[in-house]
């Protein structure tokens, strides 16, 4: 109670911490209440974190191979070529990061609803639209880092392979991607990261219904709601390991690509 | 840029001084960059011609360029970078193993080009751009970074390849030793225009040599008139706006051209006596400009009369003497390696 005080929680939580059924007498209710936190919900939060955590995987499932399609290509023309408002273009696909992502969500679902061949495709609030949120959110973690890799690789290596009689797939399979493969590594388990963690866009333009559009970023939401903090404990700290695991991951890749360098 | 040459089965030099178009041109022939207009042809086959709209990518020109930074793939070892020219498979990686022999560089197939020395680069990127069966093989300054006696035996190697392979090379540099041990003919570039192009042995021609020397716009070279003067037999050599004591005995008096070597020309410490020897042959300038070549440095200066000479220092001793552009600094002409021409006779000390 005193946690939402301070937090200054919306009225509705406090509606819902009244209506607990719980037992009258003092030691009953205290023990009831210790067995729930400990044990009883505990248990239970294993098996209402299951479909989301298994939705939030479902996402990252679409979301990574666009992320990689959109991220890698944007990363690469921005890197590689020269065309009309490229500036413009380069600070467009960073304004997601800066945006607040209650904003970017709302200018997605007025996009999308005002559009009436893209309302007809029934995007909103459905497993597409959370789709859509992780990408757009995590987009240009993913842009920046391909630009990045793609512009350290020294162009005088690909002519080299040029003269070599290679033609320009054979180039990019070879020697580019090869080249850039850390650096984007890095900028898929970070935007990866970003992606799984969406939270503000993905509930603008899909909801949060569970079993539907209910991400793990969404469920911590609603556990905290109804006061279930172990289930709201537990799911945070699958996403806090993530995130260790996605940072360490990082790092690893970074410093083996320093070694590369210092051997150099 | 305007250029224009021709070369049989040679080698050829393009000299210059940077930012004269000289890796402009090579990238041209190699097919990385496109000419606004012209037409490259090799062999009888057309590889370039605005005028028939021909333009073929570099993979299908067969010609092989070797980079100044040798453009050695660094995820690969040394086998895979020669292999990589070659078609996939094992008889590709057997070949580029002979080729890696070749250039004496067995034992070490395996290793990364991190792991080479500057020298055992070289050789891989030269195996790689010759397993390739270049129709014109091109060479953008490849020895620059190299010192001295690894230098000469990768001269003598290319000249080796050279007389096996029969095919023509086009050299750039802008250093006289690699134009005068490398190459059969020589074309100069000058604001990205083709200036001049004659045979080297042209610079050893007696008489010539100076023009010749200018030509390529290396080295200092003056027009005027030799005194005899002095009771030691000192000669004086008074051009428009320059003088000069000359080294008795060898000049002849009378109207003529006096050469200097840029790398004969030193540089005076501040702080060390001056050589008697030099005589009066010291000048003042300001550093107008410096170009590095390698292990030395061109420095052009422009001494007090408005002389722009051009000195070759060491680049060790360069840094060591902190100069950039605007400095001051005096130099000297040592007597004994002013050359000088009248009449169609030449005549230097040797120093």
């Amino acid at each position: 109670m005193s946690i939402f005080c301070i937090l200054g929680g919306p009225p509705h939580v406090l509606y819902t911490f009244h209506d607990l059924a719980l037992p009258d007498t003092g030691e009953r209710r205290a023990a009831y209440s210790l067995f729930r936190t400990f044990f009883g919900a505990r248990a239970r939060s294993v098996t209402t974190m299951l479909p989301p955590l298994l939705l939030s995987l479902r996402v990252l499932l679409f979301a990574i191979p666009l992320l990689v399609l959109l991220g890698g290509g944007i990363g690469w023309l921005l890197a590689r070529s020269d065309f009309p408002g490229k500036g413009f273009v380069s600070l467009l696909v960073q304004l997601p990061l800066i945006l607040p992502p209650s904003v970017m969500g709302f200018y997605l679902l007025f996009a999308i609803g005002r559009n009436p061949f893209l309302k007809s495709l029934g995007i909103l609030f459905s497993f597409s639209a959370l789709v859509l949120a992780a990408t757009v959110s995590a987009l240009p973690i993913m842009i920046q880092s391909a630009r990045a890799a793609f512009a350290s690789v020294d162009g005088e290596l690909e002519d080299a392979a040029r003269t070599l009689g290679k033609g320009e797939w054979t180039v990019f399979r070879t020697v580019t991607l090869p080249l850039a493969r850390r650096t984007l590594l890095v900028g898929l388990a970070l935007s990866a990261a970003r992606a799984l963690g969406d939270f503000g866009v993905s509930l603008m333009i899909a909801g949060n219904i569970p079993g539907r559009t209910q991400t793990l970023p969404l469920y911590i939401y609603n556990r905290v709601e109804t006061l279930d903090f172990a289930g709201a404990h537990a799911a945070s700290l699958l996403l806090v390991g993530t995130g260790f695991a996605s940072l360490y991951l990082v790092r690893r890749l970074e410093e083996g690509r320093n070694e590369r360098r210092a051997a150099c | 840029m305007r250029v224009s040459l021709s070369l049989g089965v040679e080698t050829g030099v393009l000299f210059g001084r940077s930012g004269s178009g000289k890796s402009m041109t090579l990238r041209t022939l190699a097919g990385l960059r496109t000419p606004s207009e012209g037409r490259v042809t090799l062999d009888g086959r057309t590889l370039y011609s605005s005028a028939e709209r021909i333009d073929l990518p570099p993979r299908e020109r067969n010609v092989g360029l070797l980079f100044q930074n040798l453009a050695l793939f660094p995820h690969m070892t040394a086998l895979d970078n020669v292999a990589y020219a070659l078609p996939p498979g094992k008889k590709g990686r057997e070949h580029a193993a002979r080729w890696l022999a070749r250039m004496r560089m067995e034992g070490f197939e395996d290793r990364l080009p991190a792991r080479l020395s500057g020298g055992q680069r070289q050789r891989v990127a030269l195996a790689r751009a010759l397993a390739a069966e270049p129709k014109l093989l091109l060479l953008d300054e490849p020895f620059s970074a190299l010192d001295g006696p690894l230098r000469r035996s990768l001269r003598r190697e290319l000249r080796e390849i050279r007389a096996e392979a029969g095919i023509p090379i086009l050299y750039v540099t802008h250093q006289i030793e690699d134009l005068c041990s490398l190459g059969d003919r020589v074309f100069v570039l000058r604001d990205g225009r083709t200036a001049e192009s004659f045979p080297v042995e042209r610079l050893w021609e007696k008489g010539a040599r100076g023009e010749a020397w200018s030509a390529l716009g290396w080295g200092n070279l003056f027009r005027g008139r030799i005194t005899r003067c002095g009771e030691d037999c000192a000669c004086r050599f008074e051009g428009e706006r320059v003088g000069l004591s000359l080294d008795g005995g060898a000049h002849s008096p009378g109207e003529s051209l006096v050469f200097v070597a840029p790398d004969k020309i030193r540089i005076l410490y501040p702080d060390l006596p001056v050589d008697p020897d030099l005589g009066d042959n010291i000048f003042s300038a300001v550093v107008e400009e410096t170009a590095p070549l390698g292990g030395s440095i061109l420095l052009y200066l422009a001494s007090e009369n408005g002389v722009l000479w051009q000195a070759e220092h060491p680049s060790e001793s360069y840094q060591a003497l902190r100069l950039h552009p605007g400095s001051k600094v005096r130099f000297a002409v040592p007597p004994a390696c002013i050359e000088s021409w009248s009449g169609g006779r030449s005549s230097a000390k040797g120093c």
